[in-house]
């Protein structure tokens, strides 16, 4: 209870307060903007926080992922193209709904629905990681290696690859998270005498190069695209026969976010496919869907926020992102020195509780800026993308300069954005690249204790019953959607995108 | 009359054999690696994860190469090659200046992609580094390599 009230304690700083605000501005533009996202975003801005108290930085970090995934909608509905892929599914019915003048009552609605889930899900949030975080806190290395393969066996759904291709990019970023000095025996790998290497392969430049400079290059490709806005003259409230109408969907599709946010990889892009699935299922008028139902706006808005609140859930009380930005947001807590986990909630309970708390005011603050700014917001669209990603690569460069200040981390960030360039080239997410990094050093370290403690008796880590949990649900994972093909004879439901 | 092979059967065949010769690279290299004698090995040998890694990637190449072939999703366009010939001036140029380099490259970047007038460019080539210069320098306290621009602030 006293971590509760001391977290809330340090949002009464106004400074902080300050920055919020400010990140969230940020967080709004990066999402209206063509091309950045909330990983993108919270990459590039990971080292502008590195001078900052760990609250301060991982609250910008959060700030960015809650608000950027929120100002999708504008461009989805404004202009036809999601802001951030999570939106994709708010262009089926925010278009069609702008091009009969009501543009107003689509960016209300999504306002509304955005802040609803995001709401709820925090308060999800609050109550779940510290009740998952007391539950991990007897895990032993054997259940934590299968976890993390748990979490990276999340990968085969992630980002807009194939599942082979998605799970040869996680084991690529396996395999760069070998690289410098193995931490159990000391010994030297793929550092071929660079005295850089041997700390091995920073998150920070890698997801600077493959979010940031690869998404430039693809840029390129898209010069010749013309975006047309819809006008707009004031943004609208939802009307009383709205909420009656949209009510239930707001709730589905929250419960469903926050589910879809807590699994791990899993982001707020399939929450709102499925948001949006289910809220046309469950639909007395189905057939309006794609013609502008506001249910269709509600159902996917309220599903791609509540899965911020949910994905952080097992990010902070596991270390295993729930969703690629949680993945970059968890960098930043390595980064800054702290230690996600069950221990996250007995030793640094103060600081968790002051992330939610500020995620809540997060959530607040952009209905507020969804209601009064999005006309203003939807102008940011306009920028040139001739004049945006030239300023992007400077931002990226120096970004990946800061954290180290080292050139070398600048070589990293470019060879990485090109490597990134070429997989989306040849349809490989760059997403599980990220992720492998990330759980690559964790997955080894894991794997070794386990060996030491089972006497190197590998196959004892499946004896044990959480691990056997952990070790079915990442053979689910591998091996469902095949399995469910064979049994079915088709293809499941829905084809999970980027 | 021999045709010229279609890119995407190119990359079906190019890629798992560019994916399957690095791993064979890699596995190579881990052979170099220190053995630890059983007492300090702390369960697994060190090139013991890597070559599992590198392994598996093998078998899901060949997997992908049966299953789901590489095919090319995204177009390379010559704007996005020579943005690539851009990056490569970018990094000879940044061994003489960070700034001058990334100012450079902001600028030609901005007219490659089509804009022609000069304030843009100047904003883009010359008012957005010295922004984040200052930025890094006098907020973040940052100091970046010294050379040609820089060393003129650093004295």
């Amino acid at each position: 209870m006293d971590a509760f009230l001391n977290g809330f304690l340090a949002l009464t700083d106004p400074s902080l307060l300050l920055l919020l605000v400010a990140a969230t501005l940020g967080g709004v533009i990066i999402g209206a903007l063509p091309g950045l996202n909330a990983t993108t975003g919270a990459a590039l801005l990971l080292p502008f926080t590195l001078t900052m108290e760990p609250v301060a930085a991982i609250s910008i970090l959060t700030a960015i992922y809650c608000s950027a995934t929120f100002a999708g909608a504008i461009t989805a509905i404004l202009i036809n193209t999601p802001g951030t892929s999570a939106s994709a599914t708010t262009c089926l019915d925010g278009y069609p709904l702008a091009l009969r003048g009501e543009a107003g009552r689509a960016l209300g609605m999504a306002v509304v629905a955005s802040t609803i889930g995001g709401v709820l899900s925090v308060i999800c949030l609050m109550i779940a990681a510290p009740v998952l975080a007391r539950a991990a806190y007897n895990f032993a290395p054997p259940e934590y290696f299968a976890l993390t393969l748990f979490g990276l066996s999340m990968l085969v759904s992630v980002g807009g690859g194939s599942p082979i291709k998605n799970l040869i990019a996680g084991a690529f970023g396996i395999l760069l998270a070998t690289v410098g000095v193995d931490l159990l025996t000391s010994v030297k790998r793929f550092t071929f005498d660079v005295p850089q290497l041997h700390e091995g392969i920073g998150f920070v430049p890698v997801m600077i190069g493959v979010f940031g400079i690869s998404e430039l290059l693809s840029q390129a490709s898209a010069l010749h695209q013309k975006r047309e806005q819809v006008t707009m003259k004031a943004i609208k409230l939802p009307s009383m026969a709205d909420y009656k109408k949209v009510w239930k969907t707001i709730l589905r599709s929250t419960g469903i976010g926050t589910f879809i946010g807590i699994l791990p990889a899993e982001g707020a892009t399939v929450a709102s496919m499925i948001g949006y699935n289910e809220a046309r299922r469950w639909s007395k008028t189905p057939e309006e869907f794609g013609k502008g139902a506001i249910e269709g706006i509600a159902g996917s808005e309220a599903a791609n926020n509540s899965a911020t609140g949910g994905a952080m859930v097992p990010t902070l009380a596991l270390g295993i992102p729930g969703s690629p930005t949680a993945a970059v947001i968890l960098a930043g807590l390595l980064v800054h020195g702290l230690r996600p986990g069950p221990t996250m909630f007995t030793e640094q309970a103060d600081f968790a509780f002051a992330i939610f708390w500020s995620m809540l005011f997060v959530n607040l603050l952009f209905l507020v800026i969804g209601l009064y700014g999005a006309k203003v917001f939807a102008r940011v669209t306009l920028i040139p993308i001739r004049m945006l990603w030239p300023s992007v690569f400077i931002f990226s460069i120096v970004g990946a300069y800061a954290l180290d200040q080292s050139m070398f981390d600048v070589w990293i960030a470019i060879v990485s954005g090109i490597i990134g360039y070429f997989m989306r080239v040849y349809g490989f997410s760059v997403v599980p690249l990220a992720i492998g990094l990330i759980l690559g050093g964790m997955l080894e370290q894991r794997l070794g204790q386990s060996m030491v403690m089972l006497d190197e008796q590998w196959w004892l880590i499946a004896t044990r019953p959480l691990s056997a949990f952990f070790l079915i649900l990442t053979a689910i994972a591998l091996f469902g959607p095949a399995l469910w093909k064979l049994i079915t004879g088709q293809r499941p439901a829905f084809k999970k995108g980027s | 009359m021999k045709t010229p092979l279609n890119p995407d059967r190119r990359a079906r065949w190019l890629v798992p054999i560019c994916i399957i010769l690095f791993c064979i690279v890699a596995l190579y290299f881990t052979t170099t690696f220190k053995k630890m004698p059983p007492i300090l090995k702390r369960g697994i040998q060190p090139s013991d994860f890597p070559q599992l890694v590198c392994l598996l990637i093998v078998s899901l190449t060949l997997l992908m190469v049966w299953k789901d072939p590489v095919r090319i999703v995204e177009r390379v366009t010559s704007k996005s090659w020579m943005t690539m010939g851009l990056m490569i001036g970018f990094v000879a140029l940044m061994q003489v200046d960070l700034f001058l380099a990334l100012g450079a490259f902001a600028a030609t970047l901005t007219m490659l992609w089509g804009e022609r007038r000069p304030l843009n460019i100047a904003l883009v080539g010359i008012l957005i580094p010295t922004t984040v210069f200052f930025l890094f320098d006098l907020v973040f306290k940052i100091r970046f390599p010294r050379g040609l621009l820089t060393s003129l602030w650093y004295g």
